[in-house]
């Protein structure tokens, strides 16, 4: 029974982490119509950033996480302004520039800091134990702070003016140009959110897991899976979907073994994209 | 046939003629940089084949290495079985993929844009772990190792000629088989590209050419495998990594993907370049994102493309500035 009610709770950490990486992918998607190939780049580079500022630097790792978070932002609008923008109505260009931009992210990752792991570890160690559980601090530390910044997201994007203007762009571009909302001034910014998330989360969750230059294309496939199995561009199909696929990896990975539960996740995914191609939450057409 | 059609037919001939020498290379000289050269070009634009076939009907297809790692362990199980006949293991490595692509085809060719991206990116990372689950018939996480080189009648493949002939051979047919798709069924191809609801309603069975698209990708990835497993002896997972497929669309895209002479030169360019920095192995993904970003922004058409395009561009210039000048001695 402690068993299952601690796989729950990692299988929650889990989530948490997949919703805050997924949502910023899921974003620029809904809003852009541009699928991210460098998202996981961004992540891998919000993990290398926090790694040098605590290790070289001293930075205390808190600090290090917001300049981690604050840099993929600024990092992700100037890359949205002179490599995105002008490509925005062609899918397949977007889709291939940003792959060429995580090429060179990863490349440029392994020049820095070598092909090997970084020796990166999360500040706070030990568990949580209580009446029938326990959850390692880590888990829990990033389990609240993620809860944390996707409560803000959800905030910003359903009940600020920014929010509301990022949605109709998502609702319909034209008619939202129309009442005078300029994509050249939302674009970068949803991007420069969107990568700013995978930052943090890389600074959050590498310590955790681990920390090596190509790291960033598991999480892009992860990504795909959350967002498939809740609607491409649905930011609240995002974050159930991740939970669900964090508790469903949690459980699987306990009572099946690690490949077997990764195989039963993906199956489920393409049956549900076979038989819902939208997935849970999402609309034929895409939507923050 | 019209000009244009004319024009891009020549241009895939061109590429077979290219890739001929190839044929020759290994038998005329020793070099282990030449014969490190040919089966790598001819195993990349085998794969990359694969997704030139895909791009032609619009569709950016991801299948390639899960198709390559059916055809590699088809044809490493048959070997291993005691059949190395060239022509038999080229024969079940394209085969096998092709058949398994009918049924995968009819539940995903539904889908469009994206989400055939993501379904055919998901379906790699099913089969790597179904391979890795399968120990018993597929070894699992060692693969399959010590897989007989091919022979073909007397001939022996195993010295060092014959394992570069096996990946140019292979890519020979892979060509003609690219070739005979994408030509004869280009005017369909063309149309499910620029318009596919445009195409419906004008009578093109649209699920039938595109499963006639996908089958024949399927195949040309299998046969890709399978020079990839000859040369190597061994049929592993890791040599058909899902993100392995990048480096595939990569060449595509460099070298132009509107023509299999495209495929050819951005192929060939990638590798050369890609041995040349061998000893900064690592600078080789970056150099690759360099050139798409490149590509992708200054020469959409890829490199094949945009020369068409600058000589078509010029070719008109002199016949217009022709034009004007006998104009000018009739005045």
């Amino acid at each position: 029974m402690e068993s299952m009610v601690s796989t729950g709770l990692i299988g929650l950490s889990v989530g948490t982490q997949y919703a805050l990486i997924s949502i910023g992918f899921t974003l620029i998607f809904g809003i852009m119509g541009v699928v991210n190939f460098a998202h996981g780049g961004f992540y891998i580079l919000g993990g290398y950033i926090a790694f040098s500022l605590t290790h070289s630097l001293g930075l205390p790792y808190v600090a290090a996480v917001v300049v981690s978070m604050s840099a993929t932002a600024v990092l992700g609008y100037v890359i949205e302004i002179l490599f995105v923008e002008r490509y925005v109505a062609d899918h397949m260009a977007t889709m291939l520039i940003t792959l060429g931009i995580y090429q060179i992210m990863s490349t440029g990752i392994t020049l820095g800091y070598g092909a090997e792991p970084a020796e990166f570890r999360f500040p706070v160690s030990g568990s949580l134990r209580g009446p029938g559980f326990f959850i390692p601090y880590a888990n829990l530390v990033v389990f609240v702070v993620c809860t944390i910044v996707i409560a803000g997201i959800y905030y910003l994007i359903f009940k600020t003016r920014y929010g509301i203007a990022l949605r109709a762009m998502a609702d319909d571009g034209p008619v939202a140009r129309a009442q005078g909302i300029p994509p050249a001034k939302m674009f970068p910014m949803a991007f420069g959110i969107a990568t700013g998330l995978a930052g943090l989360t890389g600074a959050l969750v590498t310590p955790i897991l681990a920390l090596e230059p190509h790291g960033g294309e598991a999480v892009v496939t992860k990504a795909f899976i959350v967002v498939i199995l809740g609607g491409l561009g649905s930011v609240t199909g995002a974050m159930v979907s991740a939970f669900l696929v964090g508790l469903i990896e949690a459980y699987s990975s306990v009572y099946l073994g690690g490949s077997k539960g990764a195989l039963f996740l993906f199956v489920v995914v393409v049956l549900i994209l076979l038989v819902r191609p939208q997935g849970l939450f999402g609309t034929v057409d895409r939507k923050a | 046939m019209t000009p244009n059609r004319h024009r891009d037919f020549k241009l895939d001939i061109c590429s077979v003629v290219l890739i001929l020498p190839l044929l020759v290379a290994p038998l005329l000289t020793e070099s282990p940089l030449l014969d490190s050269l040919s089966f790598q070009i001819a195993i990349g634009v085998s794969a990359t084949l694969a997704v030139y076939i895909m791009l032609r009907m619009g569709l950016l297809s991801f299948t390639v290495p899960a198709f390559m790692a059916f055809g590699a362990y088809a044809a490493a199980m048959l070997a291993k079985g005691g059949t190395t006949n060239l022509l038999l293991l080229m024969a079940i490595s394209f085969l096998v993929p092709a058949l398994i692509a009918v049924p995968l085809g009819a539940m995903v060719l539904r889908l469009k844009g994206i989400y055939f991206i993501f379904i055919t990116f998901v379906f790699n990372e099913i089969l790597q772990l179904i391979i890795f689950e399968t120990p018993t018939l597929t070894g699992g996480s060692d693969g399959i190792s010590g897989v007989p080189p091919a022979t073909l009648f007397s001939l022996d493949l195993a010295g060092r000629a014959g394992i570069v002939l096996v990946p140019v051979v292979v890519c020979a047919a892979a060509m003609l088989c690219t070739l005979l798709v994408t030509q004869r069924f280009r005017a369909e191809f063309t149309s499910i590209e620029e318009n596919e609801t445009l195409a419906e309603s004008l009578g093109v069975a649209i699920w039938k050419y595109r499963t006639i698209g996908f089958v024949a990708s399927a195949g040309v990835a299998g046969l890709a495998g399978f020079a990839l497993a000859n040369m190597l002896a061994t049929a592993h997972p890791s040599s058909f990594a899902s993100w392995s497929v990048i480096n595939f669309i990569a060449y595509a895209f460099i070298g132009g993907r509107g023509t299999m002479l495209g495929v050819v030169a951005g192929s060939a360019l990638l590798i050369v370049m890609n041995s040349i920095f061998s000893s900064y192995a690592q600078l080789s993904a970056g150099m690759n994102g360099v050139l798409l970003l490149v590509v992708m922004i200054a020469a959409p058409g890829g490199l094949v493309g945009t020369c068409v395009r600058l000589y078509g561009a010029a070719k008109t210039r002199v016949n217009g500035a022709l034009t004007a000048h006998v104009q000018e001695e009739r005045a």
